[in-house]
């Protein structure tokens, strides 16, 4: 519990589309920034992650309601490297990591080392908040290593499963 | 009529009087139907509410002795049917029909319709709505009664020709510009076309014409002068059946959008109590020589150079009698079915009224309605998640939302009225910002922010009024600006709040299946531990 606080941990804002005014770009925000000022903050239910690993959560700041989408920065970074990649990469050849995009447990694993996978087939699952999400292959290739195994808890960016 | 006799009651003078009925149909919703049901609970009288289906569930059918269903959610299926509302009153016994503002409440033909089948209309009589629903009919009548009238025309423009329009083109430059194109029938703006200058005319009268026409069935139209920059500023009317007339104080409704009210407060600031008298003595002339009784409500212009301006009469119970009340500690709906029960004016009325030109304490009212101001104030309805409206000394709230209540997209988006009571203005204005402090409303976008910004801006507190104007939100609201100010502030309160331990464990699921098991012990429990590591 005690990281969840420290001033290095940061968690991106980004209002979502429900909200949003024109030209809403990214707030970083470190954690246990306090609240500036003298405002009247309403903050309501904290929503579950979805499936990108995302929350979203309602505030009214001075009357005003503002939508939020609460991600963790390194996560964020991680989601946007592996999008790259993976549009880098997509259906040619070298090896591939596919890492955890949540934190969470595995709870089922659908293919072995060796094993031949096409795009899009299912490589195993994470559970979180009661949650499964499924992880697929972003393009066929050979399953070279399988790190997570059934149960594990895998933290964010853990490495899963490497394709060849 | 029935007489009840109540222990304990008779000590306070509107009690000491017999309930004028017993049993009342509500034709209205929302939180004027609650407003007049409670009075109906105070004086002993039976309530019968109407409830379209976005309403099963509304308050103002839980408020009621009995409820009867009209129909689908609009309201030309509901609460526009004049016919089955006197059906629905005669079916449950009830005496009268109380139309409270808006639907219904200034159609000639319902209030005689309802007379005809032998209720009691709670209103002025079908007649005087009839001719005060004409606008030329009411800009004649004020001429007549000695009203200054703002300057214009008096019988409908003829515009079918090339020749009538040349000659109303020449009675517009007479007039001079800007000015108004507006609706015979009017209301609400429709109709309505702001002209620059002789060579925009033809198309506005045209156009205006055209627009009356879909929205009345009547497309007579006529000029008026714009005066700007105005004040709007009303006055409070109530009569009875032999004709005597008062007024119980005005209102200043300066600050509008689209030309509807957003805030409104009593006294009209900076008034002197000669100008209090000529505007009073002014609408009372009005209604006197309309024939109009009951409740109802004079509107004015007022320029910078202190001249009042006739605009119209309103033949009903305003949105904003709430103030009047709270100043003059008057029951406006409990008097208006005493007026329509054919009692003369109470004492009580007439002690205000003798008052009426040296107020005491002063009243603001804000509207709170489910719209953006930060879009232009566009409706947004939806499901209100958190509600919290004020109270303590001096505070008023009428509502009929609850926590959770959806606000129909059928219907006004006005929610809630704030009002709040002091010893003067900026009495009122301190607890009107206090108040605003405790309201808290989730779910969706509400006009808090320019209701919060309003009583903070020292241009509002102005003691003598001289910056009200019709053109306050135009001229000095950037809803935008106002919003960006604060979107940082939102973003970290949303960071710490989502890494405090002691929330995330509230942290709801989205899917409806998860919120009814929510209750469950070991799921809240796998819950918390999936939060806790959330984020790493």
């Amino acid at each position: 519990m005690a990281e969840m606080t420290s001033p290095d941990r940061a968690v991106r804002v980004i209002e979502s589309p429900v909200t949003a005014q024109p030209d809403e770009t990214p707030r970083v925000i470190a954690a246990g920034t306090a609240v500036p000022g003298r405002h009247q903050i309403h903050v309501g239910r904290l929503g579950a992650l979805d499936i990108d690993g995302r929350r979203t959560i309602e505030v009214i700041a001075d009357g005003w309601r503002f939508e939020l989408v609460l991600e963790d920065e390194t996560r964020a970074v991680l989601r946007e490297r592996a999008s790259r990649v993976r549009g880098a990469v997509a259906g040619a050849g070298g090896p591939l990591e596919i890492r955890a995009i949540i934190p969470g447990r595995v709870a089922s694993v659908a293919v072995n080392p060796g094993d031949r996978v096409e795009a899009g087939q299912t490589l195993l699952a994470v559970e979180a908040m009661k949650m499964q999400n499924e992880l697929r292959a972003p393009r066929s290739g050979t399953v070279a290593r399988m790190p997570a195994t059934t149960g594990a808890t895998v933290e964010l960016g853990d490495v899963l499963v490497v394709l060849e | 009529m029935t007489s009840v006799t109540r222990p304990g009651a008779a000590s306070l003078r509107k009690d000491s009087r017999t309930p004028p009925f017993d049993r009342i149909l509500v034709a209205n919703r929302g939180e004027i139907a609650v407003r007049i049901i409670r009075t109906c609970r105070e004086l002993g009288i039976e309530t019968v509410a109407l409830y379209s289906d976005a309403d099963v569930d509304a308050l103002h059918v839980a408020a009621a002795d009995a409820a009867v269903r009209l129909g689908p959610a609009p309201a030309g299926e509901s609460y526009l049917r004049g016919e089955a509302i006197i059906e629905a009153a005669l079916e449950t016994g009830a005496e009268a029909i109380h139309p409270g503002y808006g639907f219904l409440s200034e159609r000639a033909s319902f209030a005689r319709a309802v007379t005809d089948a032998g209720l009691v209309f709670i209103g002025p009589r079908a007649s005087a709505i009839e001719a005060l629903g004409d606008k030329l009919v009411a800009r004649r009548t004020a001429r007549a009664a000695d009203v200054p009238v703002v300057p214009g025309t008096f019988e409908p423009s003829p515009i079918d020709r090339a020749d009538q329009i040349e000659a109303v083109v020449a009675v517009a430059e007479r007039i001079g510009f800007p000015l108004f194109v507006k609706a015979a029938a009017g209301g609400g703006g429709r109709g309505m076309r702001r002209v620059e200058s002789a060579t925009d005319l033809p198309a506005a009268l045209a156009a205006g014409a055209a627009e009356a026409l879909a929205a009345f069935g009547d497309g007579s139209v006529y000029l008026e002068r714009e005066i700007r920059p105005a004040r709007h500023i009303e006055v409070q009317l109530l009569g009875d059946e032999g004709g005597d007339v008062v007024a119980l104080g005005e209102r200043d409704c300066s600050v509008q959008r689209r030309h509807q009210k957003l805030v409104e407060e009593t006294p009209a600031p900076g008034l002197s109590a000669d100008e209090r008298a000529e505007l009073h003595a002014m609408a009372v002339r009005a209604a006197r020589a309309a024939g109009l009784h009951n409740a109802a409500t004079a509107e004015f212009l007022f320029d910078p150079d202190r001249r009042f301006w006739f605009l119209e009469v309103n033949a009903r119970l305003q949105v904003e009698h709430g103030v009047t009340e709270l100043v003059t500690d008057l029951d406006l709906v409990a008097e208006q079915m005493w007026l329509a029960a054919g009692e003369p004016l109470s004492d009580a009325v007439r002690e205000v009224a003798a008052m009426a030109t040296a107020p005491g304490r002063h009243a603001v009212e804000v509207r709170l309605a489910a719209e953006d101001p930060g879009r232009g104030f566009a409706p947004v309805p939806g499901r209100v998640g958190a509600w919290v409206m004020p109270s303590g000394p001096g505070v008023r709230v009428d509502t009929a939302i609850r926590p959770g209540e959806r606000v129909p997209p059928d219907y006004d988006p006005m929610i809630a009225k704030v009002m709040t009571v002091g010893r003067d203005r900026s009495a009122a204005l301190r607890r009107m910002r206090r108040a605003l402090d405790e309201v808290v409303v989730s779910g969706i976008q509400t006009t808090i922010p320019f209701h919060r910004a309003l009583v903070r801006d020292p241009a509002f507190a102005v003691e003598t009024g001289s910056t009200l104007s019709t053109d306050w939100v135009g001229e000095r609201w950037d809803g935008p600006r106002d919003r960006a100010g604060v979107a940082a502030v939102a973003a970290i309160a949303a960071v710490a709040s989502a890494s405090d331990p002691a929330r995330r464990t509230e942290a709801a699921s989205l899917r409806k299946d998860d919120r009814a098991r929510a209750d469950s012990g070991w799921r809240r429990a796998g819950r918390q531990a999936a939060t806790e590591r959330w984020p790493r």
